[in-house]
């Protein structure tokens, strides 16, 4: 009879070392993600940063050569009209099984989207005409620059969803009883 | 406990903006711009003339809006912001805080990096692993 006990604890007690260390490999998971959303979106942002740093010179430059009442607020468009860059956004659902808990973090997928690509030279050709027909080359080369920085932020939008969602998981598992 | 936020899908979200003239004038450039027939835009300049009060009113405008899908803000007018940056907490739209011309990009004041940021606080590591 006591050798049935001790072999019951034995058994019970290896079981919960398996649970034990399949939560901790759960832990490191998460753990990994989280850390290579951070780095990706830290990444990004340095990548952001040149990309906008480009574009203001170019601005910059396009101002200088076709003069500064050229290219101001003043003539931006306030009749109606849509966005010809939207972005898509997607709902993901991440289930995780916790010691009989179920945990549902939602991630957010963003795709940014512009006119299908024959329309795309247009769409350009549509925004800066807001200063006129004959534009600096300058002015070009910046609008090809924020649009590079626009499929970053992107990015950092998807890299923001998975660092936020995979720190809720890790929360969840530190809370959790082992 | 099962939680679940719902979040609907968007094939066309906006992207909306609270920055300085020449970063929206870089975006506008590259189709972002928006006007609605209501001759409401999905962007704020900020100068030296706008209020604080004013670019509060744009940022919950932009972030209760259902056809929103990011709001870019430059980090130096975030700033001014801050309390109602640090305390949004939904997946959609997401606040990204982007550095201006004058200021730039600063980790320690980045909203989703302060969140997470107790993670990497030796003292709640070492406490755990006890």
């Amino acid at each position: 009879m006591e050798e049935i006990e001790s072999d019951q604890l034995q058994s019970a007690s290896h079981e919960e070392a398996k649970f034990k260390k399949e939560d901790e490999e759960g832990e490191d998971e998460c753990t990994l993600q989280f850390l290579d959303s951070l780095d990706a979106y830290l990444t990004l942002v340095d990548s952001l940063s040149s990309s906008l740093r480009q574009g203001w010179f170019d601005l910059a430059s396009a101002r200088q050569s076709m003069g500064h009442t050229r290219i101001s607020s003043k003539l931006f468009d306030h009749k109606a009209h849509s966005a010809s860059t939207t972005v898509k956004v997607t709902e993901l659902h991440i289930d995780n099984l916790s010691d009989g808990e179920k945990s549902i973090a939602t991630e957010v997928e963003a795709q940014a989207s512009t006119a299908i690509s024959s329309d795309i030279q247009k769409e350009r050709s549509k925004s800066s005409t807001l200063f006129g027909a004959m534009v600096s080359p300058k002015l070009r080369t910046a609008q090809v620059s924020f649009e590079t920085a626009l499929d970053k932020i992107v990015e950092m939008a998807n890299a923001r969803s998975s660092i936020l969602t995979s720190f809720s998981q890790l929360e969840l598992k530190k809370k959790s009883p082992s | 406990m099962a939680r679940r936020v719902q979040i609907p899908t968007n094939n066309s979200a906006l992207i909306a903006m609270i920055a300085d003239e020449d970063t929206i004038t870089g975006f506008l450039l590259a189709g972002v711009g928006n006007v609605d027939i209501r001759r409401k835009t999905n962007y704020l300049i900020v100068d030296n003339k706008t209020t604080v009060k004013q670019i509060e009113d744009a940022f919950k405008e932009f972030t209760t809006r259902d056809d929103i899908g990011i709001v870019l803000i430059s980090q130096f007018v975030a700033n001014m912001i801050r309390f109602l940056v640090d305390s949004y907490n939904s997946p959609v739209p997401a606040i990204l805080e982007i550095p201006s011309k004058d200021h730039p990009y600063d980790p320690a004041n980045d909203s989703v990096l302060s969140r997470v940021r107790y993670l990497f606080n030796t003292e709640s590591v070492a406490g755990d692993r006890r």
